[in-house]
Order: structure tokens, then sequence, then C-alpha cells
């Protein structure tokens, strides 16, 4: 657990008092967009009957001279709407800059339609505040993902101006968060790192061109995983110097299209689709399963358990998302 | 929008010298030979109506735009040249990124005119990348420097998706910008946490196609409407429906009608955008 959890948010005993509801504010973390209407309605129906009997956790800004909401943003909005006077609240200190970084992921889970780079920075400043590199404390800390947390790594190892495009407020030119992640795979790999003329800005800045400017038939982000796949498939095979030329030339050429990196003599796709075929034959058949019917076939399910498993650590090797 | 000559008022060379000289230190050179293609391609019965639109485009040069800046910034409560008389921490940040346009052009812009272009005050200048790292609290202060907001829809939805979640501590949260739309600027004043800053603000007077523009009669609007529409069928009064005739020197803003600035097929505008 990080030392983080672990700090009181208050450094003086908490004593429940009322103060007016117009001098307290909402904090700008709360997920707004997720209060729907019937819950606060049922809320507010309840607080006109017996008032507000949890008291809100708030702190104190000097600045702003009001009294930000921590906690109970749903029972002050009610309040407000039945014209209530005053509200009960806890005061507490206000919180350190960890603190509230920690509240505001513990929030942002909920809030999917905000945009990566912003979580990635506020990663990084935990991060320098905490030391803590693991993504799996991280996550603990944050509540966010795992596979979240090493998204946002892998953005932060980008140079700064590639971060700002990724905040750009313009849509049209803002750069999503997913093309540096799935060039992410390209841009580290160690075979692609080891040729000489490789220079990771540059073929960063020629393949966010291409990208943008549909050059070399590039298409979509994913079409990087392809990318990586023939790189990998030729190291494996022993064709280094030959994947590296062709590289090199891919990235110089508009005309080139991501196929010229594919060479036929390590070419993996028809061993691709004999594996689709067979998974689509496998699926059916587990598809058709009556669990009842098969209840006691214990090797089956074994086997179904060990397959699952390695599905899904390939699916990780291969740095899929796995939506639960 | 400026007052544009009496209807059947003459192209002379007088009137072309006065748009000529109007419109000096845009990005691309308004020549009188630009002026004269842009008016041909307008039908002759109509040339007096486009020349009314140059007479009423309310240009706002280098100049106007420093003067914008340095208004601004003195407005900000808390903010002083020496860093002893400053409340709080203060950082400057341009809107948008992209190179030669808007925000960090005009974050240059912004400093030369507040005369912060001197080594030392390099660090209150910054990315958006860099802001979670300066951890500004609530007794802080960021200026957001841009050119223009036509519908705000743009800042709207960078504090939705970006913004907010960058600026943790809550620090005070401004949009300075050399013009804007009322419109605009109620919008991003109620759906975000930034204070906007303008220098000019339009209303729906200079919307050339409104009511509430007298500048032009309805049948006169019609006709623009018309060239507008050839010039750019999607938005012909300029995006966001806005129906501005503002230029920047540095830029003319798309919410500005298509005339001015569209640039294809069917349409030279005078004002290009991009090179």
């Amino acid at each position: 657990m990080s030392t983080v959890q672990k700090e009181p948010l208050a450094t003086h005993p908490v004593k429940p008092k009322l103060v007016a509801t117009n001098r307290l504010e909402p904090n700008p973390y709360n997920p707004r967009r997720l209060f729907d209407r019937e819950p606060l309605d049922v809320l507010r129906r309840s607080i006109k009957k017996v008032g507000v009997l949890v008291p809100l956790t708030v702190y104190w800004s000097s600045r702003k001279e009001k009294y930000v909401i921590l906690d109970g943003q749903r029972h002050w909005m009610c309040a407000q709407a039945l014209r209530l006077k005053q509200v009960p609240v806890n005061i507490i200190a206000e919180p350190s800059v960890v603190q509230n970084i920690v509240t505001m992921f513990q929030i942002h889970k909920l809030r999917e339609d905000w945009e990566l780079m912003p979580t990635a920075l506020t990663l990084e400043i935990l991060m320098h505040e905490t030391k803590e590199r693991s993504d799996t404390t991280l996550s603990e800390m944050t509540g966010l993902d795992v596979a979240v947390v090493t998204r946002c790594k892998k953005l932060l190892s980008y140079p700064k101006h590639y971060q700002e495009l990724m905040l750009d407020p313009n849509p049209d030119k803002r750069v999503k968060a997913d093309f540096f992640i799935e060039l992410y795979a390209v841009r580290n790999d160690r075979t692609v790192n080891s040729m000489k003329w490789f220079s990771k800005n540059r073929f960063t800045r020629t393949m966010l061109d291409k990208y943008r400017e549909r050059k070399s038939g590039l298409k979509a982000v994913t079409d990087f995983r392809l990318m990586k796949q023939y790189i990998g498939n030729a190291r494996k095979a022993g064709k280094a110097a030959l994947i590296s030329a062709r590289l090199k030339e891919y990235v110089e050429s508009d005309s080139l299209t991501l196929e010229y990196l594919n060479i036929p003599s390590v070419n993996v796709s028809a061993s691709a689709r004999r594996i689709s075929q067979a998974a689509d034959k496998l699926h059916g058949s587990i598809a058709a399963i009556n669990p009842e019917e098969y209840f006691g076939e214990e090797q089956m399910w074994k086997a179904l358990d060990q397959l699952r498993k390695l599905i899904q650590r390939k699916l990780e090797e291969a740095d899929r998302r796995i939506k639960g | 929008m400026k007052a544009p000559r009496r209807p059947g008022f003459p192209i002379s060379a007088d009137r072309m010298n006065q748009w000529i000289g109007d419109f000096a230190g845009y990005r691309i050179n308004i020549s009188e030979g630009r002026v004269e293609r842009w008016l041909q391609g307008f039908r002759p019965r109509h040339r007096d109506i486009a020349a009314r639109v140059l007479d009423a485009v309310e240009f706002v040069s280098h100049e106007q735009i420093a003067a914008a800046y340095r208004t601004a910034l003195a407005r900000l409560p808390g903010w002083h040249l020496d860093a002893s008389r400053r409340a709080g921490k203060w950082r400057f940040v341009p809107f948008s990124v992209s190179a030669g346009e808007s925000g960090d052009s005009m974050l240059h812009a912004f400093r030369l005119a507040n005369r912060l272009n001197r080594r030392r005050y390099d660090p209150l200048f910054i990315g958006k990348r860099d802001l979670p790292g300066e951890q500004l609290t609530a007794d802080d202060s960021v200026v957001f420097v841009d050119d223009f907001a036509g519908t705000g829809k743009q800042a709207v939805d960078a504090w939705n998706e970006a913004l907010e979640e960058l600026l943790p501590g809550q620090p005070s949260a401004y949009l300075v910008l050399v013009a804007t739309s009322a419109q605009a600027r109620k919008r991003i004043s109620e759906e975000t946490g930034l204070t906007v800053v303008p220098q000019h603000v339009l209303g729906d007077s200079d919307n050339i196609f409104h009511d509430r523009c007298t500048r032009f009669s309805p049948q006169d609007k019609e006709t623009i409407r018309e060239y507008c529409r050839r010039a750019d069928q999607v938005n012909p009064a300029g995006y966001g429906q806005c129906g501005f005739v503002i230029v920047l020197s540095h830029n003319c803003p798309n919410n500005s009608i298509a005339i001015l600035h569209a640039f294809n097929d069917r349409w030279e505008g005078l004002f290009r955008r991009h090179d």
C-alpha cells in the first residue's frame, strides 16, 4: 500500500458545523457529467423530508474565500435546489498536491472520455512526488488499470513537443494518444534501435507525417502492429540487415507501402490465417457447449481453462487491450 | 465592423489606397492587383457591395494586437513585472501549439508586447504539458494566450478534455484573446474555469447577416451570402455561422465570412489563411 493513501487528510479533529450553502463550491474534479437525474431526485426527496444528515467534507480555500467540497457534492446540489440556507460540514485541512492528485484519479477512473495525455502528465507528478515507478503500485494508488498506467508511461517517454501535440485544443490538429502508443512498439524495438540509420525523433516525425497525410498507405494507428510484426519476423529469420534497409527505404519514400516490409520468406500470414480458421471452428464448438450436459467432464474444463490462460498470456504479450 | 462608404461611392484610387493602407502588414501582401482580382470575382453590378464589404473589414494590426495584449495583462489582478510584487506564481501558456499559427506565435507576440522577452522571464513561459509539474495552487495564475475565439467550442472542449485536469491546484486561469464574440465569451465563462480577457468583443451587429447589422441592406446581405456560398458551401458565413468581417494581421479567423478568406477552385479570398 502506498504512503499516499496512509496520509490523513485532516490535520486537526473533525467537528461538524453548519455553514451557509452559498459559501460552498464544487470541486472541479467531481465527475459532474456522471450525475444522473433519477438518483438525484430520490436524494432530493429524502433531504426534503429529513434534511442533510451526513455532513459534507470540505476544505477552506483562503484564496476563493469559499469552502470547496471534497465529498457530498450531490447533497449540496440538492440542498441548493431545495433552497436550504445551511448544510452540515466537516472541515478538513486543504489537501496536498499528491492527495489532490490521488483523489482526482479515483474520480477520473469514471471519466473515460478524458484524453489520456493529461492523465499521463498528472501521473508523472505523482511518480515524481512519491518516487514510485512500478506500474502495479501506481495502479493501486490511483485506481487506474495497470494497462492505463503502462500506456501513460509510454506517452511520457516521448519528447515534449509530441506531448504538446496531444494537447492541442484544435481537434483537427490534435494527435490522438493512440498514435504514439501504437508507434511506441516500433520506436522502442531493439532491432530497430540497433539500425545505424535510425533516429527516434526523425522516425517519429516521419511516421506522424505519413499518418496525418495518409502517405505510404498508412491508414490506422494499428498498422504499426503489422510493422512491428514484420520487423520481428525478419529478425527471427536472420534477416535483420534486409529489414533495416527496407525500413530505411520505407521511411524515406512515400510511395512504398507497409507491405514492402513484409519479407516473403518470413511471411506468417498463411499461418495466421490457419490459426484464425481453427479458432473460428473451436469457437463454434465451445459456444455449443451446454455446461449442465458437460458438468462432469473435468478434463475438458481443465483443457479449456488452460486454453483461456494461454490466450490471455498471448494477448498480453502482443500488447492487446483485454476488455473485461 | 467599420462603417462602409455609402452605396455607389466610386472605387477610386483614394479608396484603393485606403484599403491597401488599412490591410498593410497582413501575412500575405495585399497589393492593388490582389484587391482588383478579388473585386473581379464579383459581377460588375455587385462590385459596389464587395467594395463596401472591404470598407467594413475590421483589420487588427500588429500594433493593435500588441496593445491588446498589454492592456489584457495590465488588467489581470496580482500581476506585476517585478516578481517581488506579484501575487503568487504566474505562468503563460500558448493555447494552441501548431507552429506558425495562433497559440505559440501569439504567445511570442504577447511576450514582446509586455516586455517579457528577456531571458530572466523564460521560466514564466511554458507549454501545456508542463502545467502539472508547476504544481500551481489557488494562489497562482495561469494565462493562456490565443488570438480569437469565434464560438467558444474549442476552448470549452479543450477545458473539458484536458486543461481542467492539468490544473489540479485550481489556480486562477485566464484566456487572453485579441478578440472574441460575445457568445464565445459567455459560453467559455459559463462552461469552463477560464476567465476570458478579450480586447475586442464582437456582438450580433458585427455579424453581417444578422438583423442587428444595419450596415448593409437585406438585399445586400442576400447578395453577399450568395457569393459566400460560392466561396464555401459548408460554412458560407464562416465557422459557427458567425458572419464576422474581422481580420487579424497574422491571419483571418475562419469565423469571418468565406468571401474574405476561402481559397479554392471557385474562389480566391483576399485574406488567404494558409500558404
